[in-house]
C-alpha cells in the first residue's frame, strides 16, 4: 500500500488546560500533519487583574484552575511579596510547603490511578482495572483524598480554597486537626512504597528521547516555592531572567500560547523536576530509588508516571516533618505596607514550573499581570514527542493502535486531567431505592469492646420548630454526669445542622457512633425508636423531617463502605430524659 | 407477562468556558462517585471519559459560560436532548469571572494578548446557560461541593425538585457560632448579600466572604454597600466587592453601576 492516507482525528481530547483535540495525518509512512489543537476559548485572566487590589489576587488567580489553584496562589503570593518587602517567618514558609505537599498529592494520585496507569495495564478506565486491581484503586482514593485534606487545612476547601493570602494564611489551624491529619500521613507513606514498586514493575514502554528538563532548583531541599532556573543544558538563572530565555508565542491551532526556551521546546513537571533534583530528595526516597527498575535522572518519557509515584512519597515525608513539628502561631500573617514596583513568582505546580510577573501601584493595585501556566510550555514538547514516539512505536501500526499510542503520550504529560479518561462506565442496576424495610427496635443495641476515645455521640437537628430535638438531646446529655465521665475518657459529644451526605465527614474519624435525630413519623407506642442501620437494606424518608433524611446519608455512606465499625441511629419524638440516657449508656457500656 | 426492565436514569455533564473545578466536584468524592454511578448512568462526561453525545438524557449538567460562536448551536442541541437541565458553578449560572471582561472592549485585550487575533472565536461577553435555553435548575458557587450535586441529584430522582437553600452566608455564621469578621475586623465581607451552601468558609477562617455562591435570597445590596463605604472602601472598590466572581448576576451588577467611576 504505497499511497496509504491515514488521518487520526480524536475531536475531544477532554481537557488540556481546557478543551483540546488531536489531529494527526499519516501519508506514505511519515506524519504530515500532527497538532494537539487547544480550542478552549480564552479568558483574559491577566487583564482581569489590572486596576483590582493585590488583595483580590488570589481568589482571582485560583480561579485559572479548578486542578492546582494552590499552585496559582502560592506563585502569585509570592511575586507580590516580592514587591512589598515582605520576609515571611519560617512558621509560614513551612506551612506553605505543607500547603503544596497537599495539592501535589491529590493532583499526582488522581493522574497515576484514574488517568495513566489503566494505559499500562491495559484497561479501558479506573474502573475496568479496579475489578482486578481493588486494592490499588482504592488505595489512590485514600491517596487522593489525604492530598485534598491536605488543602483543606489551610484553605477550607480544595477546590478554589480561600485560607491563604498575601503575607501568610488566615488563621492556623488547631493542634487536633493537626495531629490526626499527621496519623494518616504517617500511615500512607506504605502506601506510598507499595505504589512506587506496583509501578516499577510495570512493563512501561522503552522510549528514550532527547529533550531538556527545566526546574527550579534549591541548594538545601526539593523545590516548592523557591529556588533557581535550571536546565539540563546548563540553564541557571533567577526567576526575574525568565523572560530574557522563554518566550510566549501564538501558533494558530491553539488558543494556549506556546513557550520556547531559547528557541527550542523543553519539558517541565515532575520527570525534569526529579532529573535535576535527585539529590534533594530525603535519604529514604533516594534509598528506595537505588533497587527500582526505572533509574533517575532518565530520558524515558514513560517514567513520568514512576517520577510522580516518587513525588507522592516524598510529599508524605515532608508533610510527616513539617505536621510533626507543628505548633499553634499567633502570627500566620505579615504585617506589610503596599509600594510600587515589579515582582516575578515561580513555583512548582504539579505539571511543572508556574511564572508570574505583576506590576503594582503605590496602593498595591495591580498595573500589569504576566501568567505563563506548565501546560503552555510543555504543549510544543508534546508535539515533538508524538512525533518521535510515534516513529518509534512504528506507522505502520493500524490506527486504532496509533490513536491509543497517541493519547497515552499525551496523557502522560497530565495536560490536566481527563485527557480521555474514561472513568464511569459502570452499569450496575440500581436496587429497590424506594424499598423500605425497616429495622426497629425500642431496645438499644449493644456496642461491644467500645473505645470512647473513638466514640461520638451526635445530635442531628436544624434551627426549624420542632427539628431541634437532635440538639436537645446533646444538651441533656452533656449535663448528665455519667455521660461527663465517658467524655472524660474521651467520647466525643456534638451537634449538626442539616449534614445530608456531608455526614461522612463527620463520623469518618470514629468506631463507635451514636446519631440522635428528630422522628417525624413516631411509632405508635413509644417515643424513641433503634434503627439498625448495619442490618439495612435500604431505607425511605419516613423517619426524617430533613431534606436528605440521616438514614439516606447513612445507606448513601454504607454503600460506599466508609460507615464506622458501629454505628446506631437513635430516633427520638420527644426529649424525654430518663429513656435518652438510659438508652445511651446501654449502647456504649453494655 | 414478562418483566418490564427499569432503566436506569441517564446523566451527562457538559463543559463550556470554565476552569474544570466544579466537575472536580464529581471527580473529588471518591468512593461515593461510584456510589452514584450505581444510581445513574453517566453517559458522557469528557473530563472523566464517557463521549456518548447521542440520544436523550433525563439529567444534563452543565459548567461553564456560553463564550464562542459555536456554544449556542452546541447547547441547543443539549436542551433539545435532555429532560432536566442543571447549571453548576457561577459560571453558567451568572458567567462566571470571565464575565468580567463583558464591561471591557474584549477585541482590543484579544489584540493585546494573541499576535494573530482573527484566529481566536471569542464573543464579546461569557454569559450565563438561562440566557440561552430554559434552565430547570441551578447550583450557584465557585465552585460548588459535592454536597450541593448528590442531594440535588439524589432529590431528582426520588421524583422531587431539590431545595434550593438561598439564605445569606449571615445565617449559616451564626448557626456555626463563628464570630461575625465585619463587626470584630472590619473585614469588607459579602456574607450579608450572598447565597449560602458553602458552610460560611471565609469567615470561619477569619476573613471576608467575597460572593462567590452569588446572590442570596432578597439582598439588600444597597445597605451593604453603604456599610462597605463606612469601613472606608472608596466608591471604586465598592464596586468591584460587587463585580467580581458572580460580576453578572443581576443584583450585584445593578449596585456596582451605583458606584462605579
Amino acid at each position: 500500500m504505497p499511497n496509504e492516507t491515514i488521518k487520526i482525528k480524536v475531536p475531544v481530547l477532554a481537557r488540556v488546560e481546557g478543551e483540546g483535540a488531536l489531529d494527526l495525518t499519516i501519508e506514505n509512512k511519515q506524519i504530515t500533519d500532527l497538532k494537539l489543537r487547544i480550542y478552549e476559548p480564552p479568558r483574559y485572566f491577566e487583564k482581569f487583574l489590572e486596576g483590582r487590589n493585590h488583595y483580590d489576587v488570589l481568589d482571582t488567580v485560583a480561579r485559572i484552575c479548578g486542578i492546582c489553584p494552590v499552585a496559582y496562589q502560592m506563585t502569585a503570593t509570592h511575586a507580590i511579596e516580592s514587591i512589598f518587602g515582605v520576609t515571611i517567618n519560617p512558621w509560614i514558609r513551612a506551612m506553605r510547603r505543607l500547603f503544596y505537599c497537599g495539592e501535589w498529592l491529590q493532583s499526582h494520585s488522581l493522574h497515576i490511578h484514574l488517568l495513566a496507569a489503566p494505559d499500562f495495564l491495559k484497561f479501558n478506565s479506573a474502573i475496568e482495572m479496579a475489578t482486578q486491581y481493588p486494592d490499588e484503586v482504592r488505595r489512590g482514593l485514600k491517596l487522593q483524598a489525604l492530598g485534598n485534606d491536605l488543602v483543606v487545612l489551610f484553605g477550607a476547601r480544595s477546590v478554589h480554597p480561600v485560607g491563604a493570602k498575601i503575607g501568610g494564611f488566615s488563621k492556623a489551624p488547631n493542634k487536633k486537626t493537626v495531629d490526626a491529619l499527621l496519623q494518616r500521613v504517617t500511615g500512607a507513606k506504605q502506601d506510598a512504597i507499595d505504589l512506587i514498586q506496583w509501578l516499577d514493575a510495570l512493563d512501561l514502554p522503552d522510549d528514550q528521547q532527547d529533550f531538556t528538563s527545566v526546574a527550579l532548583h534549591h541548594d538545601n531541599e526539593y523545590p516548592f516555592n523557591e529556588g533557581r532556573i535550571i536546565s539540563d543544558d546548563g540553564l541557571d538563572i533567577t526567576i526575574a531572567e525568565f523572560e530574557k530565555h522563554f518566550k510566549e508565542m501564538q501558533v494558530d491551532h491553539s488558543t494556549a500560547l506556546h513557550c520556547l526556551l531559547d528557541g527550542k521546546p523543553y519539558l517541565v513537571g515532575p520527570l525534569a523536576r526529579l532529573n535535576l533534583n535527585k539529590d534533594q530528595l530525603p535519604k529514604e526516597v533516594q534509598q528506595l530509588m537505588q533497587g527500582l527498575k526505572a533509574q533517575f535522572p532518565s530520558k524515558n518519557m514513560f517514567h513520568s508516571i514512576i517520577a510522580r509515584a516518587i513525588e507522592i512519597y516524598f510529599t508524605l515525608i515532608e508533610a510527616e516533618k513539617i505536621l510533626s513539628h507543628y505548633e499553634v502561631t499567633d502570627q500566620a500573617c505579615m504585617r506589610f505596607e503596599t509600594k510600587a514596583g515589579t515582582g516575578y513568582g515561580c513555583t512548582e505546580a504539579p505539571r511543572g514550573i508556574l511564572w508570574h510577573r505583576y506590576d503594582t501601584d503605590e496602593k498595591g493595585c495591580i498595573t500589569k499581570a504576566i501568567i505563563v501556566p506548565p501546560t503552555s510550555q510543555n504543549q510544543p514538547r508534546i508535539e515533538e514527542d508524538l512525533k518521535n514516539s510515534l516513529i518509534n512505536f512504528g506507522l505502520a501500526n493500524t490506527k486504532e493502535d496509533l490513536q491509543l499510542h497517541a493519547e497515552k503520550v499525551i496523557r502522560n504529560y497530565d495536560p490536566c486531567i481527563s485527557c480521555a479518561t474514561h472513568f464511569l462506565d459502570l452499569t450496575l442496576v440500581r436496587d429497590g431505592i424506594n424499598e423500605s424495610t425497616k429495622h426497629q427496635s425500642t431496645a438499644a443495641p449493644c456496642f461491644k469492646h467500645v473505645n470512647l476515645s473513638k466514640a461520638a455521640i451526635i445530635g442531628i437537628g436544624s434551627p426549624i420548630k420542632g427539628d431541634e430535638l437532635g440538639w436537645h438531646a446533646i444538651d441533656v446529655l452533656q449535663k448528665n454526669k455519667s455521660i461527663q465521665k465517658l467524655k472524660d475518657k474521651g467520647l466525643d459529644l456534638f451537634k449538626l445542622d442539616r449534614p445530608g451526605i456531608l455526614l461522612s465527614e463527620s463520623i469518618k474519624d470514629y468506631d463507635h457512633v451514636i446519631i440522635i435525630d428528630a422522628m417525624k413519623t413516631a411509632d405508635q407506642e413509644n417515643n424513641f425508636v433503634w434503627l439498625d442501620i448495619a442490618k439495612l437494606k435500604s431505607v425511605s424518608n419516613v423517619y426524617s423531617s430533613h431534606q436528605l433524611g440521616v438514614a439516606e446519608s447513612l445507606q448513601w455512606i454504607k454503600t460506599v463502605t466508609l460507615l464506622p465499625k458501629d454505628i446506631a441511629l437513635f430516633a427520638i419524638a420527644e426529649i424525654g430524659h430518663k429513656n435518652l440516657v438510659k438508652n445511651i449508656l446501654q449502647c456504649l457500656i453494655a | 407477562m414478562s418483566k418490564s426492565t427499569v432503566s436506569k436514569p441517564s446523566v451527562a455533564v457538559h463543559k463550556f468556558s470554565s476552569c474544570d473545578g466544579c466537575q472536580l466536584a464529581f471527580i473529588n468524592m471518591g468512593e461515593p462517585l461510584l456510589a452514584l454511578s450505581q444510581l445513574v448512568e453517566i453517559k458522557y462526561f469528557a473530563e472523566a471519559g464517557p463521549l456518548d453525545d447521542k440520544g436523550h438524557v433525563d439529567i444534563a449538567i452543565i459548567e461553564g459560560s456560553v463564550s464562542t460562536s459555536k456554544d449556542e448551536v452546541r447547547l441547543q442541541k443539549i436542551r433539545n436532548n435532555c429532560t432536566h437541565l442543571m447549571t453548576i458553578g457561577a459560571c453558567a449560572t451568572s458567567g462566571g469571572i470571565q464575565a468580567l471582561r463583558n464591561m471591557a472592549n474584549t477585541k482590543e485585550w484579544i489584540a493585546d494578548i494573541y499576535a494573530n487575533p482573527s484566529v481566536i472565536d471569542n464573543l464579546d461577553n461569557s454569559t450565563p446557560i438561562k440566557d440561552h435555553v430554559k434552565v430547570d435548575l441551578e447550583l450557584w458557587g465557585c465552585p460548588i461541593n459535592k454536597h450541593q450535586i448528590l442531594t440535588a441529584i439524589r432529590a431528582l430522582l426520588f421524583g422531587v425538585l431539590p431545595v434550593e437553600d438561598s439564605d445569606k452566608v449571615c445565617m449559616e455564621c451564626k448557626r456555626q457560632q463563628t464570630v461575625c469578621v465585619m463587626v470584630t475586623k472590619n473585614e469588607p465581607c459579602m456574607g450579608p448579600v450572598t447565597r449560602t451552601g458553602c458552610g460560611a468558609l471565609c469567615p470561619h477562617v477569619g476573613r471576608d466572604c467575597f460572593g462567590c455562591y452569588g446572590p442570596a435570597e432578597n439582598p439588600n445590596t444597597h445597605a451593604l454597600a453603604n456599610r462597605l463605604q463606612g469601613l472606608g472602601l472608596v466608591k471604586d472598590e465598592v464596586a468591584r466587592r460587587f463585580l467580581f466572581i458572580n460580576s453578572g448576576a443581576e443584583p450585584f451588577h445593578q449596585e456596582a453601576q451605583h458606584w462605579k467611576k
